[in-house]
Order: C-alpha cells, then structure tokens, then sequence
C-alpha cells in the first residue's frame, strides 16, 4: 500500500536506537547510536496533465487528489526497499502504481495523460549528490518525448540552466538564491512564455516540470516540500 | 582588561554526550562561558541527534546545568526538550548546539545523508523562526576504532556536510582545534578530562570571536558587514 505519512521512517529510526552500556572515565554513559541504519527516502505524486486526476492507496481508503490548480504532492516519507502500491484514477481509467524507494532517494511518480487520453504512470529518480543550505537547488525533469534537447534558460539570457535532459529523467543543480525566471527550450526552441520561479531562498529545494501540452510543451514549477 | 563579546549575554549550551559526562563540555565549555560573562544553561542529551530537539524524547542519559551552579545529571529519565520551548523559557541571545557524532553513521557504510539534511535543517528552521542566532559545533577528531566506529574520514565527511547545511547558524569547525588522535578518548569518541578542557576552551574561543555573538553583543562588537548573514527570519 502507499503511506501517506511517516510512521514507517519513524518506526526504522526507532528501530536503531539500540543501547548498551560502556564505562567512561567518569561516569557510564550509554552507548548511544550514531545515526539510523537506513538513510531517509521520499515519494511524491505529480499530476502532469491538464484535468484532475487522483491517486489511490491499496489495501485502504486513502485517497489523494491532484488537480491542476495543485498538480505536485509534497514529498512523503517512506520506508525504504518495500513497495508502495497503488493507482492513478482518471475516469474510468486506472494506472497502477508499483514503486519501491531506496534509501536517500526522492522519487517522482507522474500521471501522464497522452494525447489520445491515456492515463500512464512515470517513475524519475534522484538520489541527491549534496544539499545545501546557502544555495536554492533546482531539478528539471522532462516528460514530454516530443520535447528533445530540453532544456531550461534564464528568460532573456542565452545561457544553459539545463540542457539535453533525456525524456523520463532529471538533472538538479545548486543555483544562487535569487528571484529567477525561466525559458523552457525543445531542440534549440522556446515554448511557451518564461515561467516566473518568484525569489529562489536558499537551502530550498525547487522542480520544473516540462510535459505534454496542446499544440507543444508546457512547463510548470514546484517548491519540493517535504510533509513533516 | 577589556570586556569580552560574551559578557552579559544569555547562552543555551545543547549537545549530545559530550555534555553529560562529569569533566565533559557540561563543565570546561559551561566555565569558559561563564568566566566570559555570559550566564549559560547547558543540556546534554546521550544520543540525541538534531531533530531529537524538535520533541520531548526520552535518552538513557542526560545533564543539565544553570549558571555557575552543579550540573544535574540524570539517567534513562532523562529527555531532550523542544527548541521551541527551551528558547521561549531561557529567552537566549545565543544558542550553541554541539551536534555531529550522533549523526555520522560511524558503524555503517553508507552516510545518511538525506536524513541528516532534513533532522539538521528542521532544527535550524526552528531556531531560526524565533529570530535568535546559532551556532553550530562541529565533531572533533576521535581515535579510529572503539565502541562507536569513529574514523577519520566519516567525521571529516560530517564536518563538511554541517559547514555548508547548518545555516544561518554559524559553522564552528572542532577538526580545527587538534590533530587526528591528538586529544585521548576513552572510547574512540570521547575525551578524557583534558581532552574536554582543550575542546571547551577553543570552542569557548570560537564563539566569542563568531558574527553571531558579536551581532548581540553588549560590548559594542559588531561583525564585519560582509560576514553578516541574512536576518534569520528571512529564510525560508
């Protein structure tokens, strides 16, 4: 089934507080653990279709709702290498959903609606290099395969934020944390108008997503919060 | 003899075991405070990580200890208080937390990275919603081996990885203080009473000569413009 909340993390944290005695020079102190056994791991649920979609959990009634207006969950902790299992709804439509998370991974889960309607699910990956807390971190994932060579520029400016992002995969980068707007580029073209990102602070994390659109590609931004 | 920055400001002093052991920081830090002028409230924890000071959670050991008084040292009854309310309680005009061998993952492979990110930035969001300044001490070097797995090149990797994710706080760097093995531990990780005394003052030191201390100070010390970080609770 697909957690909705922390329980589990919590539980395999719990789970490597383990104590034993050991004598100090002054006193016994107990022998304290060093950090979990396993390294924390994310999932999120990411509409990228233009009519509201939901998700459902297996094995129970959680449900969660994606509509346009608020197409990107916030990033769920889960327990690592166990199957979170499910489905995107459309209508009639199913998708299932069968994601397992390895440890200190974010994984993406999208609901992709072709042209021709069809509900699909896509899972993209990242497994952090490095954090931050005085730069922004920036991903961009391309899920459109029409969109080749994508890639992302400061509006106004002929530089690379990212580009030759493969379709179905992300790249991230530390930028400096100030306000930003930015060009979505296909094979060497703008689409679609510059996408505003508003003031970028630092030791956040933030996603645009390029998808399939009427007549193109369109782009749409997320600041990657997690659910505490 | 000049004033030090310290003198007259309100210090609260968390930390992991380092601060519950006698003739650990709870006693050579919470003096070198003291004898500065500041009025210090010290608290350990055993085992306790960051996010451990987000909540009221029971360790197997603990002290306290307020002013120049006796620290109460305390056994499995012991519990970490929340930031929040600690802050709210002792009106700080510093927090220093000595935090980084509960987080390293000494005895694993692997380097929990993704965990450490988000128990050390809910911490420092915390503080910083409450607008008081930070100060983070970093792990200092062990002896390789013993109990806890202490090695040279985790602790380092801890290090970096606190330098540049503990802001706003300021980054107090112990791997400055002593050569790897210089201080004698008992148990691969920590001191003996000497080895508390060297890591205490340079600390103490440290503090006194950071921007955050000197941005209250009551002594007219100012930091370098340049050095001033962001109000705190402009960050997000």
């Amino acid at each position: 089934m697909i957690h909705l909340s922390s329980p589990l993390r919590r539980a395999a944290i719990a789970a490597a507080l383990l104590a034993a005695p050991f004598a100090s020079h002054a006193a016994d102190v107990a022998l304290y653990p060093t950090g979990p056994s396993e390294d924390s791991s994310f999932v999120r649920f990411v509409n990228t279709g233009d009519a509201s979609i939901s998700l459902e959990a297996t094995g129970s009634n959680a449900t969660l709702a994606l509509p346009p207006t608020k197409p990107a969950s916030d990033f769920q902790p889960v327990a690592a290498n166990k199957a979170l299992v499910g489905a995107f709804l459309l209508g009639t439509q199913r998708a299932p959903i069968n994601v397992t998370v390895k440890p200190g991974e974010f994984a993406t889960v999208f609901g992709l609606v072709s042209a021709k309607g069809e509900l699909s699910t896509k899972v993209v990956r990242e497994l952090p290099e490095d954090f931050n807390a005085l730069r922004a971190s920036l991903a961009f994932y391309n899920l459109d395969s029409t969109c080749t060579q994508a890639g992302l520029k400061p509006a106004g400016r002929d530089v690379a934020l990212f580009e030759n992002v493969p379709n179905g995969e992300a790249k991230r980068r530390f930028i400096n944390p100030v306000a930003l707007s930015v060009q979505l580029v296909c094979a060497g073209k703008p689409q679609g108008a510059p996408l505003a990102l508003g003031s970028l602070a630092p030791g956040q994390r933030y996603s645009v997503f390029a998808v399939p659109a009427t007549g193109g590609t369109r782009a749409f931004f997320t600041n990657d919060a997690l659910t505490n | 003899m000049a004033l030090s920055v310290l003198a007259g400001l309100s210090i609260l002093v968390l930390g992991e075991s380092h601060l519950t052991i006698s003739g650990s920081l709870i006693e050579s830090l919470h003096d070198e405070l003291n004898k500065q002028g500041a009025a210090v409230h010290s608290i350990g924890a055993c085992g306790a990580s960051a996010q451990d000071w987000l909540v009221k959670k029971t360790v197997d050991c603990g002290a306290d200890r307020v002013g120049t008084g006796k620290a109460v040292v305390r056994g499995p009854d012991a519990t970490t208080t929340p930031i929040s309310q600690l802050i709210a309680t002792d009106k700080p005009d510093l927090v220093v937390l000595v935090i980084g061998d509960t987080m390293a993952s000494y005895d694993k492979e692997a380097f929990p990275k993704t965990w450490a990110w988000q128990s050390v930035t809910n911490l420092t969001k915390a503080i910083a919603a409450t607008n008081t300044r930070c100060i983070w001490v970093g792990p200092p070097w062990g002896t390789p081996g013993g109990k806890y797995k202490k090695n040279d090149v985790r602790v380092q990797l801890m290090s970096r990885f606190l330098s540049t994710n503990v802001a706003p706080c300021d980054y107090v760097d112990s791997l400055d203080f002593s050569k790897p093995g210089q201080w004698t531990t008992t148990d691969g990780q920590h001191f003996t009473v000497a080895g508390y005394k060297s890591w205490g003052a340079a600390i103490a030191k440290a503090i006194a000569a950071s921007d955050s201390a000197k941005a209250v100070a009551k002594t007219g010390a100012k930091p370098a413009a340049a050095a001033i970080p962001a109000a705190p609770g402009a960050r997000k």
